[in-house]
């Protein structure tokens, strides 16, 4: 078994790493990687040249200081997001506005009654969450100004503490924005590497396998080395070849990353508030990863071998990879809803389902909180999988390498899982 | 006919002068409503070239295919030495496929080190073996060259090195000499002689009567699934009892006086010229008298045997080259049997 699954093996990786379309995807992906590894910064020096510029105007010097001073405590830390100017007039502001020299004016007056009224007049460029974030900021105001004018006995400001649960028993750690952040960013970059080879690499499987009927040396092989062989070797070669391309793809992105703070200070200057991506990535959360890379490709790996030995021409390979893929999407679609929405019900049984375990399991440990025996289940009932498929997707292949012109049935896959 | 299949047991053949080492027993074999192989039988001595003949579709293909163990067969079993062939590693055979293909981006000597690989053998003896039989083929210039860049008969020449190169004992060759020029042919056939004087037995198929009449010692024809007729050539030739004359003239090869000869007739005219069946009774040196009374200038005559291409025909009833087109007898094709 092994010494040919080893030669079929490595003859594929060298082929497959030596061809242009290696090069060209390992260059394509990791321009596209270091891209993304720098979106924070670009995104902060984007945002650089966009604080919105807000013009109070107030009844009265105090209160247009109290107002200032106040959205500045509430809007401004710990990154400036708006400048706050005081106007004379309420004409005049709006007239600031309209000329677009401010996003936004904001008047304050005080009823007679001391209640404080405040009055937007907004640009086009102001959004929703700047004009959430106002809204929550005069309320700070007007409740710091009725505190201060009413001498309300015993009030204080509310102390906020965030907790984030670590398992049943284990008590709760402080919840850090920043580590949250960088686990949603590992978590969307694992789910889309982990889906995109799958898919990818899965693919080279089922055409490789296409490409040796359809160039014929498919008989001399099967006549050279079992179908298991044939099968196992070209999984692992291809699979090797990914891992490879993994290593060329992210060492310069993860150096990007590394290198982030220094090249967010170079930009932006010294404070530039980038929270390091990688924090959140642990050597635990990498063994996820290579662990559910090697098995989810493991398991497709072996469902497109067997469905590329049943079609003959490259041409054809379509009719088969879009139900294959469509399989994949469901576990991806459901990985990023766990990354954007929680974890539901659904999806913690979705992290178990051994086709989307590799996309769904894998983001709810970067995301979330996965008790042990949770892994292990979900990982068993994978390699249970893997080996029930393998059995049928030999016979498959088998069968299947040696039929030539005639498309793939339901009755074909069933007849040849079979042994028939 | 039961065989003797302890490991080691070798027997002798009804008909043969050497032990029979490949026994093809009672094969079955369908595909859906085809029936690819119907009890196919025959027998194959040890160190020979064994032509194995059949059309289109006969079963050849897929009796070669249950013989390397690729493809299973429903009923009945392939003995090789006293042992079955499933049970038998795959590097016993070596297989020349009728489909030639190769790796078309990779190196020539890399794909023949990769397959000896396959069935065994060290990189470092592949490689030097590999290059011999380039030497051997007048073609070591290829050893660096992708295989696409290969002519199809150049292919087909490192693909039968692919299928030697292990040394198997016996090989099995679809249709070797497809697509091959005459200098190529003769190339070839050399080294199947060489191989043959190795010891190894050769089977292979083929529609090219004259080469398995030089080659083969025995045969087998194969219709429908079912072997029509078998054994070593001499005896088939001689027991149909027909007596040939080959027979050439400077001027009208049509022979139109042939038709006042009783008992002689042409069964295969030609202008270089044309192979005459004798009735029995008449005698050959009657028919030569005939031809000099007629004013015939014979400038060849040979008494010989029934041509193999005729005793196909008598038993299948049409010539080799007029495929059987399985497909639209009703059913699929049978996988890797050409129908075309």
């Amino acid at each position: 078994m092994f010494p040919n699954t080893g030669r079929v093996a490595q003859r594929e990786y060298l082929e497959l790493v030596r061809s242009r379309l290696f090069a060209v995807s390992t260059v394509t992906l990791t321009v596209l990687a270091i891209i993304v590894a720098l979106l924070p910064i670009v995104a902060k020096l984007a945002e650089k040249g966009t604080i919105s510029r807000v013009a109070i105007v107030a009844q009265d010097q105090t209160l247009a200081q109290a107002t200032i001073d106040n959205l500045n405590v509430f809007l401004n830390k710990p990154t400036k997001q708006f400048e706050i100017i005081q106007l004379a007039t309420e004409a005049g502001a709006i007239g600031a506005v309209d000329d677009r020299q401010f996003e936004a004016a904001l008047v304050a007056m005080r009823s007679p009654n001391g209640r404080l009224n405040f009055t937007f007049h907004m640009g086009e460029t102001i959004g929703d969450s700047q004009i959430q974030a106002l809204s929550i900021a005069v309320f700070g105001v007007a409740l710091l100004d009725y505190s201060t004018r009413n001498a309300v006995s015993g009030f204080e400001l509310p102390e906020l503490n965030l907790l984030r649960s670590t398992g049943s028993g284990a008590g709760s750690v402080p919840f850090s924005a920043s580590n949250f952040a960088s686990r949603l960013i590992v978590g969307a970059v694992f789910g889309v590497l982990i889906f995109i080879t799958i898919v990818i690499y899965g693919m080279w499987v089922a055409a490789g396998v296409v490409a040796e009927k359809s160039s014929r040396v498919m008989e001399l092989l099967i006549s050279a080395a079992s179908p298991r062989q044939l099968v196992v070797g070209k999984a692992l070669g291809i699979g090797a070849a990914g891992a490879t391309q993994y290593m060329l793809v992210l060492a310069p992105a993860i150096l990007t990353l590394l290198l982030e703070d220094r090249i967010a200070t170079a930009l932006l200057g010294p404070g530039a508030g980038i929270s390091p991506s990688l924090q959140a990535l642990s050597p635990g959360l990498l063994l996820g990863f290579a662990t559910f890379y090697v098995l989810g490709f493991a398991l497709y790996a072996l469902i497109y071998a067997a469905a590329g030995s049943l079609v003959s021409r490259p041409e054809d390979l379509q009719i088969i990879a879009l139900p294959l893929s469509l399989l994949a999407i469901v576990g991806y679609i459901q990985a990023i809803l766990a990354l954007t929405g929680g974890i539901s019900g659904f999806i913690r049984f979705a992290s178990y389902v051994p086709f989307w375990s590799p996309f769904v399991m894998l983001t709810r440990l970067s995301v979330g909180r996965v008790e042990p025996q949770e892994l292990l289940i979900s990982i068993a009932l994978l390699m249970a999988t893997i080996a029930g498929t393998a059995v049928v997707a030999v016979r498959i292949y088998a069968a299947g390498v040696l039929l030539y012109g005639q498309r793939p049935g339901l009755r074909a896959y069933v007849a040849a899982a079979r042994g028939r | 006919m039961r065989w003797d299949h302890r490991p080691g047991a070798i027997r002798v053949g009804p008909g043969y002068s050497r032990p029979v080492s490949l026994i093809i027993e009672d094969l079955h074999k369908r595909f859906g409503n085809v029936v690819a192989l119907d009890g196919l039988t025959f027998e194959v001595p040890t160190g020979q070239i064994f032509g194995f003949l059949g059309a289109n579709g006969a079963g050849k293909t897929t009796t070669m295919r249950i013989a390397i163990g690729v493809l299973a067969a429903d009923r009945g079993q392939v003995v090789w030495n006293g042992t079955d062939t499933r049970e038998l590693p795959r590097n016993t055979w070596g297989y020349l496929p009728e489909e030639r293909g190769l790796y078309p981006r990779m190196v020539v000597i890399d794909q023949l080190v990769f397959f000896a690989g396959l069935h065994g053998v060290p990189q470092d003896l592949a490689r030097r073996d590999a290059m011999g039989w380039l030497h051997r083929l007048r073609v070591p210039e290829l050893a660096e060259r992708r295989a696409e860049e290969l002519s199809k008969g150049n292919q087909q020449k490192i693909q039968l090195i692919s299928a030697i190169l292990h040394g198997p004992p016996v090989l099995l060759m679809d249709e070797p000499f497809t697509g091959l020029d005459p200098v190529n042919v003769a190339m070839l056939r050399e080294a199947f002689l060489e191989l043959r004087d190795e010891g190894r037995t050769l089977i292979f198929s083929t529609h090219q009567m004259e080469t398995v009449e030089a080659m083969c010692e025995s045969v087998a024809i194969v219709d429908r699934g079912r072997v029509v007729v078998g054994g070593p050539l001499r005896e088939i030739k001689r027991a149909t009892g027909r007596r040939m004359v080959h027979l050439s003239v400077d001027g009208d090869h049509r022979l139109a006086w042939l038709a006042g000869v009783p008992g002689a007739r042409i069964v295969r005219p030609g202008i270089d010229r044309s192979e005459i069946e004798l009735d029995e009774g008449m005698e050959p040196e009657a028919l030569l008298a005939a031809a000099v009374a007629a004013g015939a200038q014979v400038t060849h005559f040979e008494v010989a045997d029934v041509s193999l291409e005729q005793i196909f025909i008598d038993h299948v009833g049409r010539p080799l080259d007029e495929d059987l087109h399985l497909a639209e007898a009703g059913g699929p094709v049978a996988p890797g049997e050409d129908a075309a």
